[in-house]
């Protein structure tokens, strides 16, 4: 095909399974043209190192692995007739919707769609965001590099392991590298609890015995040339490391599982508003930025902690990018949702009043019993218990709506009885 | 083992050695550079700053002492080798700043004196200005209120220093030096009429000896009590920020409480605690602290209250080799050994870059000086051609590239856009480990820190070398950057 100045409705930047629902969406909602473009060699983003399982329990009803759960996808996205550009980088894309990429076969070239919908997934934080001390030496990675070192290239780290954080990728690779033989010696987690799904903390963690340390951080690095040991300490109330309780820990790898940022950057220079608590793009209901015609989904617009949400979320870009293409234009953003009480964030910020949504709700900490209040108004059930690492999906209908009296409506997560 | 013969040794392949390798190369002798890392420049020259100083230092320089007249004579010449080795140089200019009145009154002092030295030492330097409040704030309206007024230094200019010193070696050993990377010196003897120097490769005899291992200097020189002077080595901590926030400053800012921040070649800015406020390090201690990172990220914020904790990308520590310490003054140890004839120490101290080529151009008169028959090389060459830099050529430009080779069409590093043909070309060069093609093309220096090109980085440094990917390093041996097989593992027990 040739590309420079290709006639597109609707391109994805990105093919995990946020890009791939979205571009199958954007078909079935009748977008001609749909183009996605994808870095890698194959579609799938990160589910092809996500070789457990527990994928597809909401969207499928059955207990998938990543592979599988994204198989389903392409082989859907490959009828519906939509086409893939792989190996190929955006390089930018500008607030009038102009995208420049990039690959091997068709050099640097400009495409101009009717709609973008944004995919790019997420990166992981890193030692230097994190300010972790000591030495610079080989064996410092991000649990989701060994993810791929171990499942796709065929490598193992080391064979004494410390886990700096117990997010998910950390602990099912605290899992992953016992299985292959190493021992895990230490999962450290700066915060009274362990920061990823309960699931994963009692088949990763505790199915395999391996020592957790809560309210631990990593207070040095030894090692000129490769890890050597690391020194872990107990932290007090203001999270400062209590020397008394330091410990050094011999290993010679130090994996890292402190959190994922959203893979922004072609955003921003595209003149696209972020939230800094998502780190992704304010977009209303239609999952419509604040540039018209440009929409995000999946984690490139906040951490999602199922693959499953990811999908649908994307699936709304994608069917409101196809009718952007198509001419129409989403509802008009009226009500701005603002986080009160114990809530981190609230996904969309943005809702027209009009339109049942569905609302993405992140709590900053564990509570039990509680009940969510839009406005002062109850919406949906008493909810048994609450964590910062679960999404809380709340049904919001039009109705609901009616009842707001502002437009901008508080949203608090109170004990029940409060 | 090989056993090589040569008549000057260089020891040391960073900024010093390096310099001075490549001034050698100007004149026809047998010569042999010798770095125990596996690339150039990764000992302090990696940790600095990136500046090239003078001007303001003039609150530091003193004419009597070598350190200070390395700088200023070097100063001119930075810019010129810069181009000739294709490698960045960019004039930004520094702000030295002042909180109040009495501060302000320093300023005159510093100006009148700078043009009482300039007219001596730096002849065609721009002259310092006062810049007042206003003035001040609309040209770096991110700096603090606290400050009223500053001195200008226009002079003031970055590099990149392990670039540059890359560029140096290359250029050198294609005038004739013998380059030799991954060799490390563990002994010196006194032969006949040469020095025996061990090597991890084999026996050097060798006429001169240049002792320029940074660091190591001191260590070096007592191999063969040539160690006539003593070093402090003061630990510093520098810090480099995501490119998102490197438009905070366009100069280097600085003020004698509050250390420097400062933008870099690259769109990031660096921060770090200026040398002398510092305390002495454990030599060879390369481990960062909190205490040190907390005390230089306030001293930051002082300057610049934007910058936040959360936009650090990086983080280490160098040691800046101070002669006299305890008198708070900077100076170096550039010289013949008072005690071992043909045996020079070159220990540029700091700052150290701009000090460089001076500093080599009197290596090579103490070398004559010392009986070294000095003739011009008639085929020297000073340019190199530095390889393509996919990020920073137009679209057109790209174009052109990824059509005469479609490697750089191929996307490796996400976070700073370097390609395969890119890094192909640093290995072509000379790269040999992952971190010898990070400070040559940039993969692995962004924001996720080679978290997603590390294992595409392996695995095209192990398809180059022809060696497996668990033999690919971070930085020479033991520091592998993947220890086993899948499986190894299992099978073994
Ligand atoms: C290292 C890592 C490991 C993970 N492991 C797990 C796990 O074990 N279990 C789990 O449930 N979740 C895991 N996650 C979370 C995972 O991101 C989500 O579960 C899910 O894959 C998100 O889907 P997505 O489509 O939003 O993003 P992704 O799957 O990341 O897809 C984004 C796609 O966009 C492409 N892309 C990005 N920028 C560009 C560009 N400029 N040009 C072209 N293409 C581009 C990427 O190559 C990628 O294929 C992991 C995340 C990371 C970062
Ligand atoms: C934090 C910091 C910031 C600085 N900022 C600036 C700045 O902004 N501007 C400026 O001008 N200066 C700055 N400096 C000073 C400057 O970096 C140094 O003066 C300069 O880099 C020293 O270079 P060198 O070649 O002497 O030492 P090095 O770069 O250390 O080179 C010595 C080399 O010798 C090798 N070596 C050691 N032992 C052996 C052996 N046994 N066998 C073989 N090889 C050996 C080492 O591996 C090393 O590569 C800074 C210094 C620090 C620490």
């Amino acid at each position: 095909m040739n590309l420079q100045g290709m006639d597109i409705d609707v391109a994805v930047i990105g093919a995990g399974p946020a890009g791939m629902a979205a571009a199958i969406k954007a078909r079935e909602k009748g977008a001609e043209n749909v183009l996605i473009i994808e870095r890698d060699t194959r579609l799938g983003g990160l589910l092809h190192q996500c070789i457990h399982n527990g994928f597809g329990l909401l969207y499928f009803g059955e207990n998938l692995t990543g592979p599988e759960y994204s198989h389903r996808f392409t082989e859907k996205l490959l009828d519906t007739g939509a086409r893939a550009l792989l190996e190929t980088m955006v390089l930018r894309i500008s607030g009038e919707k102009e995208i420049t990429a990039v690959n091997r076969r068709d050099g640097l070239f400009t495409i101009k769609p009717k709609s973008i919908v944004l995919a790019m997934g997420c990166r992981e934080r890193s030692r230097g965001n994190i300010n972790l001390h000591g030495t610079r030496p080989a064996g410092v990675l991000t649990a989701g590099t060994a993810q791929r070192l171990v499942n796709i290239e065929g490598f193992l780290p080391g064979k004494k392991i410390v886990i700096l954080g117990t997010g998910d990728i950390g602990m099912i690779m605290a899992r992953r590298l016992t299985l292959e033989g190493a021992e895990v010696k230490a999962a450290v987690e700066i915060l009274p609890y362990a920061g990823g799904l309960i699931r994963n903390e009692v088949q990763c963690l505790h199915d395999f015995k391996i020592p957790v340390f809560l309210q631990h951080t990593v207070t040095k690095i030894y090692g000129e040339k490769r890890v050597r040991a690391v020194d872990i300490a107990a932290l007090d109330a203001n999270n400062n490391p209590i020397p008394e309780t330091k410990r050094t820990i011999e290993c010679d790898t130090l994996l890292l599982s402190v959190g994922l940022i959203p893979e922004n950057e072609l955003s921003t220079a595209a003149g696209i508003k972020l939230d800094p608590v998502t780190g992704g793009a304010v977009v209303n209901e239609a999952r419509q930025t604040n540039v018209e015609g440009i929409f995000a989904g999946g984690n490139v617009l906040h951490v999602h902690d199922l693959v499953d949400n990811v999908s649908w979320e994307s699936e709304i870009a994608g069917e409101y990018a196809a009718r952007f293409a198509g001419g129409k234009k989403p509802p008009a953003g009226q009500i701005t949702l603002k986080a009160g009480r114990n809530i981190r964030y609230v996904l969309p910020q943005i809702i027209s009043g009009k339109n049942n949504v569905d609302l993405y709700l992140r709590v900053r900490e564990p509570q039990k019993k509680v009940i969510i209040k839009m406005g002062g108004i109850q919406v949906g059930k008493t909810i048994p218990g609450v964590k910062p690492s679960s999404m809380i999906k709340l049904d919001l209908s039009a109705e609901d709506q009616q009842k707001f009296k502002r437009n901008e409506i508080v949203i608090d997560c109170l004990t029940k009885g409060d | 083992m090989a056993a090589y013969e040569t008549e000057v040794l260089i020891i040391g392949g960073g900024i010093a050695g390096t310099t001075i390798a490549r001034e050698l190369s100007k004149y026809k002798t047998d010569a042999m550079l010798v770095e125990k890392e596996m690339d150039f420049g990764q000992g302090i020259t990696k940790s600095s700053s990136t500046i090239v100083n003078q001007g303001c230092n003039v609150v530091t320089f003193r004419p009597e002492y070598h350190n200070s007249r390395l700088v200023w004579a070097g100063m001119p010449l930075m810019e010129p080798l810069c181009k000739e080795l294709q490698v960045p140089y960019k004039k930004i200019g520094s702000l030295t700043l002042f909180k109040n009145r009495a501060g302000m009154r320093r300023p005159n002092k510093l100006l009148s004196r700078f043009d009482e030295w300039s007219k001596k030492y730096l002849p065609h330097a721009k002259p310092l200005q006062l810049i007042d409040n206003d003035t001040l704030h609309n040209w770096e309206p991110n700096i603090s209120k606290d400050f009223i007024g500053a001195v200008y230094d226009p002079n003031i200019a970055i590099t990149d220093p392990v670039r540059l010193t890359i560029a140096l070696a290359e250029n050198a050993g294609q005038n004739g030096i013998g380059i030799m990377p991954d060799t490390k010196v563990l002994g010196i003897a006194t032969g006949t009429e040469k020095f025996v120097v061990q090597t991890n490769k084999g026996t050097i005899k060798s006429r001169y000896i240049i002792n320029a291992a940074g660091e190591y200097v001191v260590k070096i020189a007592r191999e063969i009590n040539a160690d006539d002077f003593v070093l402090y080595p003061v630990k510093s901590y520098m810090a480099v920020l995501d490119k998102k926030v490197g438009n905070l400053l366009a100069h280097m800012v600085t003020s004698e409480e509050h250390g420097t921040v400062n933008p870099s070649v690259h769109g990031n800015l660096f921060f770090g605690i200026s040398p002398g406020s510092q305390r002495l390090g454990k030599i060879h201690d390369h481990a960062t602290d909190k205490i040190i990172a907390d005390a230089a990220l306030e001293h930051a914020r002082k300057l610049v209250p934007a910058i936040s904790k959360k936009d650090i990308i990086n983080s280490w520590v160098g040691f800046i080799m101070y002669r006299n310490f305890e008198m708070g003054w900077h100076e170096c140890s550039v010289g013949v050994s008072r005690w071992v004839p043909r045996f020079i120490n070159a220990s540029i101290g700091f700052p150290g870059i701009c000090a460089a080529p001076a500093a080599a151009q009197e290596v090579i008169d103490l070398l004559a000086q010392e009986g070294l028959q000095l003739a011009q090389n008639p085929d020297f060459n000073p340019n190199r051609k530095a390889a393509p830099i996919f990020h920073e050529l137009s679209d057109d430009e790209k174009r052109q590239l990824i059509a005469s080779d479609r490697r750089y069409g191929q996307i490796i590093c996400r976070c700073e856009t370097v390609t395969e043909g890119e890094i192909v070309e640093a290995i072509k060069n000379g790269a040999r480990s992952l971190d010898g093609v990070k400070f040559r093309c940039r993969p692995g220096m962004g924001r996720c820190q080679g978290g997603f090109c590390g294992p595409k980085v392996t695995r095209i440094l192990a398809r180059e070398l022809g060696i497996s990917p668990e033999e690919v390093t971070k930085k020479g041996d033991g520091s592998h950057y993947a220890l086993y097989k899948s499986k190894e593992l299992l099978e073994a027990e």
